[in-house]
């Protein structure tokens, strides 16, 4: 099973975590799940470079993080997407877009 | 930008907050991946396990978190600090000369905070203070103003409905206190004391430190309870204290006689409180005992005997506008009855304000805001030095580092990071030079305090805060801040903008500007000292002119005060004890002449009209009055021009006489002759018996007051004197030995206000002296400051031109010659700076003319000296630098490189 998990490729990491949030607002362990999920598992997120990752987009401000509670009542802390967060997740589709189409083209071609 | 700092900031102060968090958010997520596990089958145990392997090591991620975070601003600053303080080991003279020049500047202007302080905004050591008011009768005519009388007082005191207390109090009152009558242990003093009303000490919400203050039942009939407060100074000095600290309880019950009468003592106030006024009270007793503090009226407790100062306390809910526009409207009717007709000395108005800072009556606001003014000036000036000379300073050390930047820069350091190190370094040096600059103030503070706070024009104790307050030390905090920041940052900006490469490549070009601003820098400080000195000299030049005197002579003569008054003596018995005490001095070994006067101060006395029998009255013209007894002119030097002075046979049964000084006598008789002539003093003939000169005690810009003298002995009434002895020698060593006789002549006789007249006239001048003395220090510092400015600068220049003036010398210059160019290039800047600074000075002139005394025939000279002064300070500052540059080395210098 781990040898069909494709390790995620620097840098992207950040790009899912903002997608994931832009549907609303998650708490770490959901956006673990729902990046599992989307993905169909095929991408392994190591659970423990996920807070890391969300510190830092809190810190360049792309996210904000509140403390809420949830359905069955317990504190959690929850992050959204911000304006800042939202222009940067549509540069970093667009880059990504590039990239792959490039690589894909050089990968055809060849 | 600023969510990150909001971010890093919280991460940095709220440390243990965020960390709680993150423990909260982590432990969050084993457990939903817990219970995920758990929904498909697992064992809790096996789930947990597998959980936190999935999560990876939690003090990992806990610690990656911290990096995600960002470094705490705090560590880089205390990175930057580091740094700084290793800067610091490094040129321990630069940073020696940059802490010394801002703890100049600043403890200059924090001495003047200080004095503004204490005399505008420092507030009563009292609960509450901020709701204490003055409640002040005003005047429109006459200097003085506040005083009521009882009834107005009572007056205002039931009918208003603003303030919740309303005190009357008499702060000033001399009074003669003996205790331990009869025992060996007797001793008398005349002191400071106040008369207050019942209310005065709850009013002020103060606890006594023993027994109690006085009940409104003690205050309420006329001289019934002879009770009386002591200070806490008073008590500790005449009964010691107990060993735990608190006033000696022998205190309470005991009996002293004040003017005679007993009183017993039960309570003493609290040590922090010396009274309402600069004058420290020692002794309290309540109004109804006015009588035996009160001599100036037959009745102190009359309409027409205005004795009372007014303190009062806000009600809640009240503002002081609301209780101002209260009181007017219950002025007496009788105050506004003479309108515009109010003659001098009658109360016509209300006014009410804070109490805040101090209330002196001889200068007033006014006067004191000017004297503030005229000191913040001179301190901000000499601030402005001291940043000049901060910045020269910075500007070469920053040129001498341009290669550590250029390097740091290169080595990856952003330009905000090296900013922020720079910045990091002003602040170390601003933060030493202003604590530098506190200890400084503190010292000069008490320097002035001792010299002019301590004592006022007669001699009696005074009592000016000038402790520390927080306000005072956040407004210094903040000025050296500013400074540092603003001499730190701007060459820091210019430093850290060119950029890595060129500065590494064109340092010299780099360096070359610095040499030249701080020439310009030099020269700008050498006109400010140059001014500053020339103010300075003005200052002390005045000083001493008013002090020596002009057509007086004040060296050698000593005062002391007699107030017979105080013993309730008739005037036979007083006039007999002053007659025989003026004989008994004039026979003391050492005394040439003695005299005494009986109205205000000697030399400056009271005021009163006079005018020409065929005069209307209306014309009567305000003039100063002095009564005197015989030999007064020749005690004071005074030149008599025409006629005689009073003599013995000026008696209550000879004809009146006077005498004029030159100044009326031209007012009056403008086409001459004068002597013989008559004249109405205060509505009353007497006959001219002689002219004197002007005694000048005004300053430059106002004319002469004209005076006119009547004998002392002319004036049956009269109880109290100043005494005036001439003596051979020091006046100071011999005023013991003047008061023995005088004891010996009247032992209960209370002597006050033992003085000479040189101390006397300064003290009249205390501004002045004040504004001198401070002014010459900054003068001091400013020809310091810039003598260093320049030789740094020339040090700096004649270091870069080491090859240039090789060559001059193996091409055949003599060191003479070097010499010469390099002592002329720094002259050159010193006598721009000079010119400059002759300019600023005689502007500086008019802005002082109100304490110019003496003529302005000096002036000239003065200025002349202030520039040699600075001249020769600049010639030595030029000479090292000139002689370095001289024994350069032809051979060597152009080796060099």
């Amino acid at each position: 099973m781990a040898d069909q998990n494709i390790p995620l490729p620097q840098g992207t990491l950040d790009l899912l975590i903002l997608k994931t949030v832009a549907l609303g607002p998650q708490h770490g362990w959901a956006i673990s799940e729902r990046v599992q999920q989307m993905s169909s598992d095929a991408l392994q997120v190591r659970q423990g470079s996920l807070y890391p990752a969300l510190h830092r987009l809190e810190r360049r401000g792309w996210i904000k993080a509140r403390w809420s509670t949830t359905d069955n009542n317990r504190r959690a802390k929850y992050y959204e997407l911000t304006r800042g967060g939202r222009k940067q997740l549509e540069a970093q589709t667009e880059s990504w877009r590039r990239l792959t189409a490039a690589v894909g083209q050089i990968l055809d071609t060849a | 930008m600023i969510s990150d700092l909001l971010f890093r900031l919280r991460a940095a102060f709220r440390r243990l907050t965020v960390e709680a968090e993150l423990d909260d958010e982590l432990r969050f997520h084993i457990d939903g991946e817990v219970e995920k596990l758990m929904r498909s089958g697992l064992a809790r145990p096996e789930a947990l396990r597998r959980a936190r392997l999935a999560l990876g090591g939690m003090d990992l991620v806990k610690e990656e978190c911290r990096q995600a975070r960002g470094i705490w601003a705090l560590e880089i600053a205390m990175q930057d600090l580091r740094y700084a303080m290793r800067g610091i080991r490094r040129s321990p003279a630069f940073t020696l000369a940059a802490v010394l020049t801002l703890g100049f500047g600043t403890g200059t202007i924090s001495t003047v905070f200080t004095l503004a302080n204490t005399l505008f905004f420092r507030e009563l050591p009292v609960q509450r203070s901020d709701r204490i008011v003055v409640v002040q009768a005003t005047r429109r005519h006459g200097r003085w103003a506040g005083w009521v009388s009882y009834p107005d007082y009572v007056h205002f005191r039931d009918q208003n409905k603003t303030l919740q207390e309303l005190a009357a109090h008499y702060s000033t009152a001399p009074l003669s206190v003996t205790v331990g009558s009869g025992s060996p242990a007797q001793h008398s003093q005349e002191l400071n004391g106040a008369v207050v009303s019942a209310n005065f000490f709850s009013l002020l919400g103060l606890r006594p430190a023993l027994g109690r203050f006085f009940r409104p039942d003690e205050d309420s009939v006329p001289d019934r309870d002879p009770v009386a407060v002591l200070s806490y100074n008073l008590c500790r000095n005449w009964f010691g204290l107990s060993p735990d600290g608190r006033p000696g309880s022998d205190a309470l019950g005991a009996t002293l006689k004040i003017n005679g009468t007993t009183f017993r003592v039960i309570g003493v106030a609290p040590p922090e409180f010396r009274g309402v006024t600069v004058m420290p009270d020692e002794i309290y007793i309540p109004t109804m005992m006015a009588r035996s503090g009160y001599r100036w009226c037959q009745d102190a407790f009359a309409g027409d005997c205005t004795v009372f100062d007014m303190i009062g306390r806000l009600r809640d809910g009240y503002t002081v506008e609301q209780a101002r526009a209260e009181m007017t409207t219950l002025v007496p009717p009788p105050w506004t009855a003479a309108g515009a007709a109010a003659k001098e000395g009658e109360n016509t108005a209300i006014a009410v304000f804070h109490r805040t800072g101090v209330l002196d009556g001889n200068t007033g606001r006014t006067g004191q805001v000017r004297f503030i003014e005229l000191l913040a000036g001179v301190a901000g000036v000499l601030l402005l030095v001291c940043c000049v000379n901060l910045a020269g300073l910075l500007i070469a050390r920053n040129s001498a580092r341009t290669r550590e930047f250029a390097i740091r820069v290169s080595l990856g350091a952003g330009s905000l990071r090296l900013t922020r190190q720079l910045i990091t370094e002003s602040l170390l040096l601003a933060v030493s030079g202003g604590v530098l600059g506190m200890i400084f103030s503190l010292a000069l503070t008490g320097g002035l305090n001792a010299m002019f706070y301590t004592f006022d024009v007669e001699g009696h104790p005074l009592h000016y805060d000038f402790t520390l307050e927080l306000r005072v030390m956040a407004a210094v905090a903040a000025i050296s801040i500013g400074a540092g920041l603003l001499v730190g940052v701007v060459p820091a900006l210019r430093s850290t903008r060119a950029g890595a490469a060129r500065s590494l490549k064109q340092q010299s070009s780099a360096m070359s500007t610095g040499p030249r601003l701080g020439r310009w820098l030099a020269g700008a400080q050498a006109g400010v000292a140059v001014a500053l000195a020339a103010v300075a000299g003005l200052l002390t030049t005045s000083a001493h002119m008013l002090v020596a005197g002009t057509n007086f002579e004040t060296s050698h003569v000593a005062l002391m005060r007699l107030r017979p008054r105080l013993l309730k003596y008739p005037p036979e018995k007083a006039q007999q004890f002053l007659r025989t005490a003026i004989e008994r001095l004039e026979a003391v070994p050492g005394v040439e002449s003695a005299s005494m006067v009986g109205t205000g101060a000697v030399l400056i006395g009271g005021t009163t009209q006079v005018s020409l029998p065929e005069w209307a009255d209306s014309q009567a013209l305000k003039c100063g009055y002095i009564e005197n007894a015989p030999r007064y002119f020749e005690v004071l030097g005074i030149p008599v021009l025409r006629g005689r002075e009073f003599d013995r046979r000026d008696t209550v049964q000879s004809p009146p006489v006077a005498i004029v000084s030159e100044a009326l006598a031209r007012r009056l008789w403008p086409t001459g002759t004068v002597v013989g002539a008559s004249l109405l003093v205060n509505g009353h003939p007497h006959q001219v018996v002689g002219i004197v000169k002007d005694v000048r005690l005004q300053t430059r810009g106002m004319p002469v007051e004209p005076y006119v003298y009547a004998p002392f002995w002319q004036n049956p009434v009269q109880l109290d004197a100043r005494l005036c002895v001439r003596v051979r020698g020091d006046p100071t060593a011999m005023l013991p030995a003047l008061a023995r006789e005088v004891n010996r002549v009247d032992p209960d006789v209370p002597i006050a206000e033992t003085i000479t007249l040189p101390l006397q006239m300064a003290g009249m001048t205390k501004e002045l002296q004040v504004t001198a003395s401070f002014v010459g220090y900054a003068a001091v510092l400013a020809i310091l400051l810039s003598a260093v400015g320049l030789y740094g600068t020339l040090a700096f220049s004649v270091s870069r031109r080491t090859k240039e003036i090789g060559i001059r010398m193996a091409v055949g210059a003599r060191p003479a010659e070097v010499l010469g160019m390099v002592i002329r290039e720094g002259m050159t800047v010193i006598a721009i700076g000079a010119a400059t600074g002759m300019g600023l000075a005689i502007a500086a002139t008019g802005v002082i003319r109100h304490l110019l005394y003496g003529s302005g025939a000096a002036d000239a000279q003065v200025y002349a000296g202030a520039a040699l002064v600075v001249a020769f300070a600049g010639i030595l500052a030029c000479w090292v630098p000139a002689r370095r540059a001289a024994s350069v080395e032809p051979v060597i210098a152009l080796r060099e490189e």
